[in-house]
Parts: C-alpha cells; structure tokens; sequence
C-alpha cells in the first residue's frame, strides 16, 4: 500500500485527509513488520500511527498503556468511527473485563487496550494463548526507563514481552518526552533492529512565565485575583496533597469555580472530575501531578504550577498537556527559593536506608511469602515496601511469582549482591535534573529553547513565546485587603476527617489544624514526648473552632476520647476543656482491653490494623446505645485506630460516631 | 538463548510430532545448516521441503504451529518472569546424562526447570518404586537415599506418593541434593514450590518437567516421566514393584535398554514383583543396597579374588605378557578380562613392548 493509497482509506476511516511525513514513515515501517521508536510532541497524532495500521491487519493490536482516562477515551473514539476497539481496566468490573477478553480472543477487536500490570493477572495470560496478535504497541514508553520521568516497574514485563516476540511482528513504541539518555534506554532495552523517529518538540502557542515570589501568600494572592482573568478553563498543579485541599478551599472561599482532585480518590469522584474536566465545568481543576495524562483535551489554557517540578522532563510532560488545538495557552511556573526543598526530600528519601533493603531481602529468604505479608513482618510503609520491591526486581534478587493466583515473593537463588551504586548514580542524575530545573527558572534566554534542547531537539527555531522573549512579565501585587481576606480564610480554615465508610456509623469529622501547619505540631509534640504538660489553650480553641465551624448543626449525646498509650492524661484533661465550653458530657468509659503500642511505630496501615483490632472495650455497653458520639483524639494519622472505634461503638449499637480531632496529618509527616 | 524461548516452545509441543522428529530437523538445521532455530522457522517452505523432506502435511502442520509464535512469547514471558528456565536439547546446559540414555534422537526435545540447574550436571541415583509401598520398601529408599547423598550423588524421583516422595524428603534430610521430574507442566506445581521454597532457594532442589508449561497432569504423562527420571539417572534403584504400572513398565523397559537396574530383593512373604524383575535380568541388592550374588557367581568371585593374589606375586618375579600369565597359572580368564584387571592394578605398571608386559612396580630408593 503507498501513501496515496492509505490516504484514501484515510479518508474515508478517520475523516483526515493526509499523513504527516512522520506519521506516514511509522506506518510504513509497522506495515513492513518492523519495530519504531517514535518521539513526538503530544498532540502531534500518535496513536494514529498505531491506530491505522491496527485497521489493515487481520489480528488484534495490543496496546499497553499506563493511562485509563486516555484508553477509554481512545477506545470510546474509535467506537464511533466504527473501529471495535476496547479496554481492560481495574476501574472496570471484572465482569466487563472478562467480556472484553472473550471479545478479543474471538477476534472481534481490532485494538485492544490494556494496562501493562494486566501481565500479571491470569486471566489474561490465559487469553493470551488465543489471541490472534498482530502489533504490539508501548505508549508512553519513557516508562520503561529510571531515568524518565515515570519509571514504572510494571513495564520491564512488557519489555520483556517485546524482546520474545518473534521477528516481523511490528512493534511500536511511543512518548513525548525522552531525553538522549532516556531514548538510548529505551532503544537498549527493547533490543535489535529498532528505528528511531524524532520530531520537534517545539510548542509555539505557550505562553511561558514564571513568577519568583516571596512567599506563600504571593501565590494563593495572585491566584486569587488573576485566575479568573485567565482565558479558559485549565490546571493547577500543587506539590502535595495537603497543599491541593489548601488551595481549592483558598479558591473556593473566593468562590472561584474549581475542585480539588488526587489519586487517592474513589473511580467514581475521579471519573466525575475528568468528564467536568472535559465538560470545562470548572474554571479550574487543582489537583497533584496525577490528573492530566493522557486526557485528551484540546483546549486547555492555561497550567499553572505553585510547586516547580523535579525536572524540567517532568514539567514539558506537566505543561504539554495545554494547548493542543494550538491556540495560546498560559503557562505559569510560581517559584519561591524554599520550594526546592520539596523535589529535594523526593530525591532524597526516594530510597529507603540500606538496612531495610537488607531486612526485606532477610524476610524473602527465610519465607516464601506475600506482600501483604512481609510488610507485616518488617514492618515497613508500603511506599517504601514497594520501593525496595521495584528495586529487588530490578537487580534480579528476588522475583515476584503466582501461585494459585497468589502473589509472592521469592529470592532467586545465587543472585547478586545488593549494588547500592546504581541508587547514588540515580540520585546524582536526578539532583542533576534538579539544577537544570532551576536553571529553567533563573534562564534570560528562550524558555522554550531551554526545554527543547534538555529533550534533545535541536530545531533552530526562534523563540518568542515566554517572559524572556518579549511576554510582559508576571508581577504579585500584594495590597493590604488580599492579605486580610488570606488571614481570615486561614483562620476558618479546617482540615476534614474523611472515614465514612459502608457497614460503620463512623461520619465525617474535623481536625483543629494539619500538623504540619505553622506551630500544631510543635505543640503536640512537646506535650507528648517531651513531657511539657497539658496541651495548651489555643490547640482547646482551634479544636473548639473547628467544631462550630464544621460539626456545629450537629447533636451530640457524650464525648469519648481515645485511652492513650503513652501520654497518659493528656487527651483525657483535653477532652475535659473541651467538654465545658461545648457543654457536652464526657463519659470515660472506653478503655483498652489489652495493650497496645504506640500507632507510630507500625510504618504501615496492616500493623496499625493489628496493634489496635478488638482492642478496646466500652461498659456498660448499653449507655452508648442509639447515642451521637463525638470521638475526641490528638492526631489522626492512618486513622486505624478511630475506624476501629468506630467499628466497635457501631456494633454496640451507636447512632452516629464523629472524630473531633485536635491535628491531621499529611501522608506521613509524623516521624520524631 | 532467552530471546528464542518462543520459538523453541512452539517447536517442542507441535502435535503429533515428538522428539524423534524435532530433533532431527534440529539436528539438521543446527549442525548441517548452522541456523538459528529463529532462522529455521522463517525458512520458506520450498527449502523446508528440499531440505528438511518434509511433507505438506508436516509443513501446514508447522505452519499452524508457527501461527502461536507470538502466543507462545507471552507464555515464555511469563515462565522468565516466574523464574522458570528452558534448556532445549542444543543447549550446554542440557543435561549429558538424559542425552546418553536416551539416544540424542528420543531425548525430550525441550526441558523446562526450576531450581540449581547445576545439579542436572552431577552423578545421580533414580530410586523408584510403587505410590502404596511397604515400611520394608520406604526403609530401604531412606538407605539409599543416604548412601547416595553420602557419595555426593542427586536422587532423581518423581514426586508421586511412598517411594518418590520418600526418596526426595530422606535426600533432603541427609542434606542431599534432588531433582523432582514432574509428571505435569511446570506451571502447574505451586504446591510444590510452596513446600520445597527454602531447598529450592538453597540450591539443593531442581524441579523439572518436559510438558508443555500448563499441562495437567494425566496418566500418560506420569508414564513418559517415568522413562524421565530413568534418563536422568547413572544408576536405577527399583525399592518396589507390582507387576503392572508405572514402576513395572519402566524397568522392563530399562532391562530392554540394557540399563543396569537394580533390585530390592524381597523378603519371602512380601507380595510383589521385585523377584520377576530379578528373573528378567535386574540385579537384586540388599536392604542397604548391597549386590546380592548367586552361589555360583560367589564362587566364581571367590575364585577371581585367589587369580588376583596369584598374578600380583607371579608379577613381582618379572616381566610377563597376559599370555605368559595365563599359560603359567592355568588359568581360563579371557584374555580381555585380564588386561582389565590389571589395568586397573595399581602397584601393576605396563611396559610398552610389543606384546605388552606387565611387572610390578619397582620401588626405587633414589630418585
């Protein structure tokens, strides 16, 4: 088939009526059987370099990709040009899935979509006996390496996959932002005759800014009194998660049109924001690094950021999601000096210590066992868990393994030593990439160029799209009515205690402050472990703040307070303040029936789990009957200890039980 | 080798064909045409037929086979990733032993391990026998188990109830090495990982099976691992057997080969075949697994023992050639059974004269 040939079908097809020369060079080249490494910009048309030669073969293609929103939205796509296409996914039922499966291995699918950890599940190995398979395609295939910026350990299998598949069957790979070093990778590791194809990766309509503030307040300022002016609907990007339920309560105080959004939400929430997103139902969506890719929206204005990046690979990747129908979009990076503490801490403490390397390769060893259980048994966070896993695999010293479809880990016999040298290489690069992102904010010249040369893309072109290159500059303005509305939003400001759950009459409460937030902490801590006393009067006025503010509609029958471990009387005598100025009684009769240990030590929610399961008691049980509960505690950490709680006074026949809390903390900022 | 497990999956397990079959045209392609197994498989059917003779029956059959290819990269995928390893027949890492009792032809053309693939390299001792055995039977596994273990041989079993598994636990209690031949496919043995992690980790376990990776298990394929385990085996211990089965079928097929097998001889009111065996050519050993001799051939040993001393003096009054040795001791050994002997002599040297004299090693003083 030549080119003119292929534009017909097309046409007629996909309603487009030519190639780019790039795009035409892939296809040829998947048509032929070949493999293609292909970097290009997003929004440049990708997936139709898949997608066409998919529609002349008579197989399946397999896609992996690591993006749900972007699979169903391409699969829902291809369904109304009349192109049967699907994806499996966890967020589907299992019952749908299987469907699609059967689908596929019926050869009813032209393309099918897959999530590359889906190699792991039996059914679909199991399905993988029948299909009919004619290409492979790996999207966002930077994934594959550590020094992207999305190293995901899930496609080593898929690598793996590729270097097995046999001669002639054409594979594709795509992403949109490799580096030299990222791209050299990739190649390597896919192995043998691969041709790479690069385009430009120049994005003339962003507008590129970046404002150097003094403070906090100059950001939540700015935002608050340009956003709107910003043409569009677009994306703000936050560093952590507490910082996003900051600054949609900061927007939403303001009445600016926007919702929060993290990973750490439910499919459905998460759904209902990327189709608002879609819908431009917000003015703005505020969200952590984990909403936008993949989503294909053409109209994006504006990104702005209030935490730079780790790396300038991680922003083009942030930032290339505007703007694709090639109309202006602003994009803005807020840069205040402390900021670089953040990414630092993420390099820094990306890797566990040594020893707890050593203590999980100790466990493997003497014990065929699951995830689940070795975090049990060495007591470590899952993140860091997970860590370890990632890396332990990657030096083939253990393996992970399905028996009966249970998961395990198993040391491989004979295999090497820890190499700890490829962790500090790791770490030397990424603080690397680290300076060349601060470089990025310090730069006079073309921002724009900057980037594209950090890629590898050495077009010529000239730049005249940024604050450098004749865009007026951002300035904050801060006058004394914004920073009034700012104190008063802090002080009515109040984190939410989310642990509604089905089968527990456990609600919704609210904690006096984040932990970590200006002197809460501090406070609590010297009271706790450092032997300072009751807790002072303004943590009894925040908490009693929070309550009117949030809980106050409420009626309440008695206030309980968690039996402490260690700090002896200090939640009780709390409680007691507390319990005068709301006029609500306070019953002391929850105790603990066995001992427990303090919550922090256990680094992971399967041992908080077990150290606090049926251990407390209530007599007489029937004073709690059909009552409204306030649960009074310090700090809600994982919340294991208050789900447990809630669980027991539910089962003792409690009306409604919700946590009054004096701090919350942010995944994990709790470790003296 | 990793990259071609496709390939060679696809291959081993093409119906109909086995190994006789495979391993000719990997015979062929390996050694006459020096292809990759990859090269071979893209080879068009005009050189397939003018080369290899094979039919067009064979090559759509081929043709089909080659179809999963991409099917079969998934499944070799996931056997990498699960830590299993194949050893096909050209590989170094294919075990001499299955190769010399098996001719080349009729060895499994594929193998698929897990565990110490060193262990397929070592001395090694088949100790089988029936799943309902007697004390007397799994006593005398435990011995040989010992003995083997002892003289740092592997015991290959089969991991069926009574002997095999009493076979691989005593190895493993004498802290020997085994290897369990399954009569299934490989992924389909997670209780057996489960239960053996730690030996297998240790490098004291290597599991092996010549099915395909998730076949079931099935009374043909406990059969042909029977014939398996006798392949992988230097010496055959039979601790029990009826006589039909198994056990039965597989030393009467080893007494065909001319394998030596040796034989558990029975008490008088054990209710067996192991004396049948005897009868058929296998040698019966003791309870420890000592060779149990006939009166005669006692005689006869007693008779050589006494030849032994005679030649051994006769040598240290001079030189002599084995015709001298026999005219001189009257003696009715073959020439050939002689030369032996005293080959094997070490205070015997041989002179290199034609005829070949043999004397006794002069002690010398000075060097």
């Amino acid at each position: 088939m030549n080119r003119q040939e292929a534009e017909v079908v097309l046409q007629k097809t996909f309603q487009i009526p030519h190639f780019y020369d790039e795009q035409w060079s892939t296809i040829e080249k998947l048509i032929r059987g070949e493999r293609v490494l292909l970097i290009e910009k997003t929004g440049y048309g990708k997936s139709l370099c898949f997608q066409f030669p998919a529609i002349l073969f008579s197989g399946t293609t397999v896609v992996f990709s690591p993006l749900i929103a972007l699979m169903r939205d391409q699969a829902r796509k291809l369904t109304s040009l009349g192109i049967p296409a699907k994806c499996i996914n966890s967020e589907q039922t299992p019952e749908e899935n299987s469907q699609i499966i059967a689908e596929a291995k019926e050869g009813l699918l032209k393309i099918l979509y897959i999530a590359p950890e889906r190699q792991e599940n039996p059914e679909w190995m199991e399905a993988t006996r029948d299909i009919n398979l004619s290409m492979v395609v790996v999207d966002e295939a930077h994934c594959i390496s550590v020094w992207g910026h999305d190293f995901r350990p899930a496609f080593k299998r898929i690598i793996n996959l590729v270097r097995l598949l046999p001669k002639g069957l054409p594979v594709l790979a795509t992403t949109a932002t490799a580096t030299p070093r990222v791209q050299g990778d990739i190649e390597k590791q896919m192995g043998g005759d691969l041709t790479v194809i690069r385009g430009n990766l120049m994005r003339d309509s962003f507008r590129l800014f970046v404002v150097k503030v003094d403070s906090e307040d100059e950001k939540l300022i700015w935002l608050g009194k340009n956003l709107e002016k910003l043409p569009g609907t677009g994306l703000l990007y936050n560093g952590t998660r507490m910082d996003t339920e900051i600054y949609a309560k900061w927007l939403d105080y303001l009445h600016i049109s926007s919702i929060g959004y993290n990973a750490g939400m439910d499919v459905e929430s998460r759904i209902a924001i990327e189709n608002g997103l879609m819908n431009n139902q917000w003015k703005c969506i505020i969200t952590t690094n984990a909403l936008g890719m993949g989503i294909d929206k053409p109209d994006i204005r504006f990104i702005i950021h209030t935490q730079m990046p780790q790396s300038p690979i991680h922003y083009y990747q942030e930032i290339g999601r505007a703007g694709r129908d090639g109309e202006p979009a602003y994009i803005i990076l807020f840069y205040h000096p402390d900021d670089r503490r953040l990414p630092e801490v993420f390099i820094e403490g990306g890797r566990p210590c040594i020893p707890k390397y050593e203590r999980v390769i100790r466990a493997i060893k003497s014990e065929l066992l699951g995830e689940k259980d070795l975090m049990r048994k060495t007591n470590l966070k899952q993140t860091q868990f997970r860590v370890i896993k990632a890396d332990l695999i990657d030096q083939k010293i253990i393996r992970e393994v399905t028996f009966d479809r249970h998961k395990k880990m198993e040391y491989i016999a004979g295999s090497p030593a820890l190499n700890t040298a490829s962790f500090d290489e790791l770490r030397a690069s990424k603080t690397n990439d680290l300076e060349k992102m601060l470089e990025y904010i310090d730069t006079t010249e073309s921002r724009m160029k900057y980037l594209c040369t950090y890629l590898g893309d050495e077009s010529k072109s000239a730049f005249h799209n940024c604050d450098n290159t004749g865009q007026k500059k951002i300035k904050v303005i801060v006058t004394p009515e914004w920073t009034q509305k700012l104190k008063d939003f802090r002080e009515n400001y109040f984190p939410e205690i989310i642990v509604e759950t089905k089968g527990s009459n456990l609600m919704n409460g609210v904690a006096g402050s984040f932990y970590g937030f200006s002197n809460v902490g501090a406070a609590l801590h010297r009271c706790k472990y450092e032997g300072k006393g009751d807790f002072p009067d303004f943590l009894v006025w925040i908490t009693v703040k929070a309550f009117r503010q949030k809980l106050g509609k409420g009626q309440y029958d008695v206030m309980v307070y968690v039996p402490p471990t260690v700090s002896g009387d200090l939640v009780k005598n709390f409680t007691e303040k507390v319990s005068l100025i709301l006029n609500i009684p306070v019953s002391h009769k929850l105790r603990k029936q066995r001992m427990t240990c303090e919550q922090k030590i256990f680094e992971n929610h399967y041992l908080k789990h077990d150290n606090v399961a049926d251990a407390f008691i209530y007599d007489p049980a029937e004073e709690i009957t059909g009552k409204n509960i306030l649960l009074i505690d310090d700090i809600f950490d994982s919340g294991a200890t208050v789900k447990e709680i809630g669980k027991y006074l539910t089962h003792l026949g409690a009306a409604t039980i919700t946590p009054l809390i004096i701090a919350r903390t942010v995944g994990g900022d709790i470790h003296d | 080798m990793t990259n071609e497990a496709a390939y060679w999956i696809t291959l081993a397990h093409i119906p109909g064909w086995g190994p006789v079959k495979v391993n000719s045209l990997v015979d062929r392609f390996v050694h006459e045409y020096n292809l990759t197994i990859e090269e071979f498989l893209d080879l068009p059917e005009s050189d397939l037929m003018q080369f290899y003779g094979l039919e067009q029956k064979e090559i759509d059959e081929l043709n089909a086979a080659k179809a999963e290819i991409p099917n079969n990269a998934f499944l070799a995928e996931q056997l990498q990733h699960e830590g299993y390893e194949l050893i096909p027949i050209t590989s170094a890492d294919y075990p001499q032993t299955l190769k010399d009792n098996f001719k080349p032809t009729h060895s499994p053309s594929l193998l698929y391990v897990k565990g110490n693939r060193q262990i397929l390299h070592e001395k090694s001792v088949a100790i089988v026998g029936s799943r309902e055995a007697s004390d007397i039977a799994l006593e005398f596994t435990d011995h040989i188990a010992k003995m083997a273990t002892r003289d740092f041989k592997v015991v290959v079993s089969g991991f069926a109830r009574g002997v095999d598994k009493q076979a691989l636990d005593s190895a493993l209690k004498y802290t020997g090495q085994s290897i369990i031949v399954l009569p299934q496919g490989i992924m389909t043995f997670s209780t057996g990982f489960k239960t053996y992690y730690k030996q297998i980790i240790d490098g004291d376990v290597l599991v092996i099976s010549t099915f395909h990776p998730r076949a079931s298990w099935k009374t043909e394929l406990a059969m042909a691992r029977n014939t398996v385990i006798y392949g992988l085996a230097d010496e055959i211990y039979v601790a029990e057997s009826s006589d039909k089965g198994g056990t039965w079928s597989g030393v009467i097929d080893g007494l065909r080969k001319k394998r030596k097998i040796y034989v558990r001889k029975p008490e008088p009111d054990e209710e067996n075949a192991n004396d049948l065996l005897i009868e058929k050519g296998a040698h019966p050993v003791d309870l420890y697994g000592n060779l149990i001799l006939d009166e005669a051939a006692l005689k006869a040993r007693e008779l050589d023992a006494e030849y032994g001393i005679k030649i051994l003096e006769l040598l240290k009054s001079g030189e002599y050639t084995t015709k001298d040795i026999l005219k001189r001791l009257e003696m009715n050994w073959s020439d050939n059974k002689l030369r032996e002997f005293l080959k094997a002599q070490k205070e015997v040297e041989t002179i290199n004269k034609k005829p070949l004299r043999y004397r006794s090693k002069q002690l010398t003083l000075f060097d």
